[in-house]
């Protein structure tokens, strides 16, 4: 059994990426040649997903993305606050914490996203129903995260500071504030992707735009070629959303101990 | 100040006393909400929603879909899981391979798997194919990444220490490779249950005529409230049937 | 001179620092009961330097925390300057075996902290200038900005410390402060410890493992028993001040001192070993 061994400079990571490029190309002429002489119904080909991209670009592709944008954006707005708030003072309550367990806990095993349609019948048509949606799953995300980070604080860094003379607003800003932190961060990563699947789960419910209208429209005229573009989009916005989670994570947790990989 | 005898017990039944009555207090507000503060054709009633419950067990139609919806969960987590598993071995033995996929693999992780929902239907029809394979697709990668991470987490010097002793290479995936990567596929098992209970009732009231997803969107689409809200608690019943007892095991598993 | 656990030392109230009288803590979990500290009475003269020995888990950090006021006793009473203990004691500078410094700030900000607190803004002043005093003061130069992860468990121990005498509070409560340095480290800090209490005429009292180290910078030391805690005996220790625990090490009276603790501790030891086999 081998081991990676570590990256051993610059000529061994152009070798990765040429291995990479090369698959990825090989990979896309398979597919356009599949397309080319196969069924091109319903496996299409790269260069007419691209040209329809390209139009979809000209036409109204960054509307359907601003709603599926604003979707997200404005529950997070909502939903993150909210769920920071009420974990840190639940978390730090411990009468309350105990009050409350039962119910979260059983809360938190409910596939919320499910509840679209219930929103839908509510909110009807339009982008109210995937906000609630969306500000619902990434409050119980944080919720939960915080709350158990609150609850994780170490008790001694705390009692240090107590002797020192701290007050209770003191010592939750310079103690329980940070200590929390890397658990926030952990909800908000799991935050952000399943806020796309949310918006994007309402709208292949029932939606006049977005992405997952997109979607939901293109299979519905079996447009194979518009199918796989829109996908092609989604899987670009989720890997940005990616991206960002971790640029932001890296960044407020900068005094981590390195995580070694062997 | 502390004392040295900890919380006292007596308050646990404080707590116990207080939710009861808070779960009361809850279904007591809905029922006088209902009709009064809020139109019942959104919230329904409690009495309401208990009457289409028990109309659903009484014709049988709710053992259908639950039925339904358990079918296809257990068939899709089954096919993912091993796949997963699988996958992550092999990968996980082929480190360069690995590497070189990873962005790859990663790049179609970022995909909402749900999305890949109407592809699927086209593919495989309405019925429960198309669900299953949902579901697999998405335990596949959760295990996969699971596994993956038990076969890179294996210590190193633990290796070379039985080396040393002159172990030979099966001794060696036995004793210690094996074990190691247990408790990282117990893990990514539990966590991914949670995930394909919700792909399932997803995908099930996307496009379907049977399973609690259905339930849900069908209600909905006729504005039949209490037939949501009954739909709502019996999928809220058996995910905590599921879930909670998972917990409970992976909280045991953890203190040990 | 020798005094047994019979003997409580009585000296004038009012010139008593702290006090613990008939303490006993018994920790409860579910069914089981453990009496960490059996009926303890133990008075600290202001100014003076007590170090607590005996084998592992015999309630020496029990009493620290209580005279910290992290701790309340099942039975008996801690007293401090005089009034009862009730709550987080602010007079005293602790520093625990683990090392609380907050992960997330770097060694510079650690030590500083106390300093950004409201009840202490009054001392603040060239706070800064005082932060680089101690950081040189406990050999971590050019560590200022490193972050508690990227340092050894030792450095860790000396920004402890630091922060802890940045503020130079009245009585110091040491767990173990030195256990995790290398030799001559230990002797240094022991040095500079010494140096900073006889300044300031701090109290302390300083839990350790290292009949040495009791010897060498205490007036008094008090060799508990296994558990239950109780106090076996106290010897005072009378070398002349300001002391130099290095030198001080390769006298014959300092010799003796320590042969006739270690024979009384060496039993207590034998015996929470029998109890844990």
């Amino acid at each position: 059994m081998t081991f990676a061994s570590p990256s051993a400079g610059p000529a061994r990571e152009r070798r990765l990426w040429l291995n990479r490029s090369m698959l990825a190309v090989a990979l896309l002429a398979l597919w356009e040649a599949g397309g080319r002489f196969g069924p091109e119904r319903w496996i299409s080909r790269p260069s007419a997903i691209v040209a329809r991209i390209g139009d979809w670009l000209a036409d109204d592709l960054m509307m359907h993305l601003g709603v599926t944008m604003t979707e997200i954006v404005v529950g997070l707005g909502i939903g993150l606050p909210l769920g920071i708030v009420l974990g840190l003072l639940l978390g730090r309550s411990p009468r309350a914490a105990r009050v409350f367990r039962p119910f979260i806990v059983t809360l938190n095993s409910l596939p919320i996203v499910a509840l679209a349609p219930l929103l839908i019948m509510w909110f009807g048509l339009g982008l109210m129903p995937k906000i609630v949606l969306v500000a619902f799953v990434s409050f119980l995300l944080l919720f939960f995260n915080t709350f158990s980070g609150a609850r994780a604080v170490d008790e001694e860094q705390i009692d240090t500071l107590t002797l020192m003379g701290a007050t209770g607003t003191e010592k939750f800003i310079k103690v329980v504030l940070p200590s929390c932190t890397s658990w926030i961060m952990a909800g908000i990563k799991n935050a952000l992707p399943y806020a796309l699947i949310g918006a994007v789960i309402g709208e292949m419910m029932l939606s006049r735009a977005g992405l997952g209208h997109l979607i939901t429209r293109s299979a519905g005229q079996f447009d194979m070629t518009g199918l796989y573009a829109a996908l092609f989009v989604l899987m670009l916005l989720g890997a940005l959303f990616n991206e960002f989670a971790n640029r932001i994570e890296k960044w407020l947790l900068r005094w981590r101990p390195a995580q070694t990989k062997v | 100040m502390r004392s040295p005898s900890g919380p006292d017990t007596g308050s646990r039944s404080v707590a116990a006393l207080q939710q009861i009555a808070l779960l009361l207090a809850i279904l007591l507000a809905w029922y006088f909400a209902s009709g009064n503060l809020l139109p019942a054709f959104y919230i329904s009633d409690p009495v309401s929603v208990a009457k289409v419950i028990g109309r659903w067990i009484a014709d049988g139609s709710l053992w259908l879909h639950i039925g339904t919806s358990m079918l296809t969960l257990f068939l899709g987590y089954a096919i993912g899981a091993t796949l997963g598993i699988a996958f992550g071995l092999l990968l996980g033995m082929k480190p360069d391979l690995e590497e070189m996929l990873a962005p790859f693999i990663a790049a179609i992780y970022g995909l909402p798997k749900v999305a890949l929902l109407p592809l699927f239907v086209i593919a495989f029809g309405i019925g429960l194919l198309s669900k299953v394979m949902l579901v697999a697709s998405v335990v596949v990668f959760l295990l996969f990444y699971a596994t993956l991470s038990g076969v890179r987490d294996i210590d190193r010097d633990m290796i070379d220490g039985l080396r040393l002793m002159g172990a030979k290479e099966d001794e060696i995936t036995r004793k210690v490779r094996f074990p190691a990567i247990l408790p990282w596929i117990y893990t990514g098992l539990r966590t991914s249950i949670g995930y394909a209970l919700t792909t399932t009732v997803v995908a099930e009231a996307l496009s379907s005529n049977r399973g609690l997803g259905f339930l849900i969107e069908h209600s909905a689409a006729q504005f039949n409230a209490a037939g949501v809200f009954a739909a709502v608690v019996v999928l809220l019943v058996v995910s905590s049937l599921i879930m909670i007892p998972l917990g409970m095991l992976e909280k045991r598993a953890g203190s040990r | 001179m020798k005094m047994t656990a019979a003997q409580k030392i009585h000296t004038q109230p009012d010139m008593a620092q702290i006090t613990l009288e008939n303490v006993t803590v018994e920790f409860t979990s579910r069914a089981l009961t453990v009496k960490a500290v059996d009926s303890i009475s133990l008075d600290i003269r202001q100014g003076e330097f007590v170090a607590l020995v005996g084998p592992s888990g015999c309630g020496k950090s029990t009493a620290l925390n209580m005279i910290a006021g992290l701790l309340k006793p099942s039975a008996g009473s801690v007293t401090y300057a005089g009034a009862p203990v009730a709550g987080p004691n602010t007079r005293v500078g602790y520093m625990t075996q683990k090392d609380t410094l907050l992960p997330w700030r770097t060694v510079e900000d650690n030590i500083a902290i106390a300093f950004e607190l409201r009840a202490r803004k009054a001392e603040a002043a060239n706070a800064r200038e005082r932060v680089r005093e101690m950081i040189e003061l406990v050999g971590l130069a050019g560590f200022e900005r490193h972050y508690p992860a990227e340092l050894s468990g030792g450095m860790r121990k000396r920004a402890a410390l630091a922060r802890m005498l940045i503020y130079e509070p009245e009585t110091l409560l040491l767990d173990e402060p030195f256990g995790a340095l290398d030799a001559q480290l230990r002797l240094v800090m022991q040095q500079e410890l010494l140096r900073l209490v006889e300044r300031r005429k701090m109290t302390v009292v300083l839990v350790t493992h290292d009949l040495e180290e009791a010897v060498a910078l205490a007036d008094r030391v008090v060799v508990f028993t296994s558990r239950p805690g109780r106090i076996r005996m106290m010897r005072d220790i009378d070398f002349a001040r300001p002391r130099v625990p290095e030198k001080l090490r390769f006298t014959p009276e300092f010799g003796a001192i320590c042969e006739e603790l270690w024979r009384e501790l060496r039993e207590e030891v034998a015996k929470s070993v029998a109890h844990h086999a």
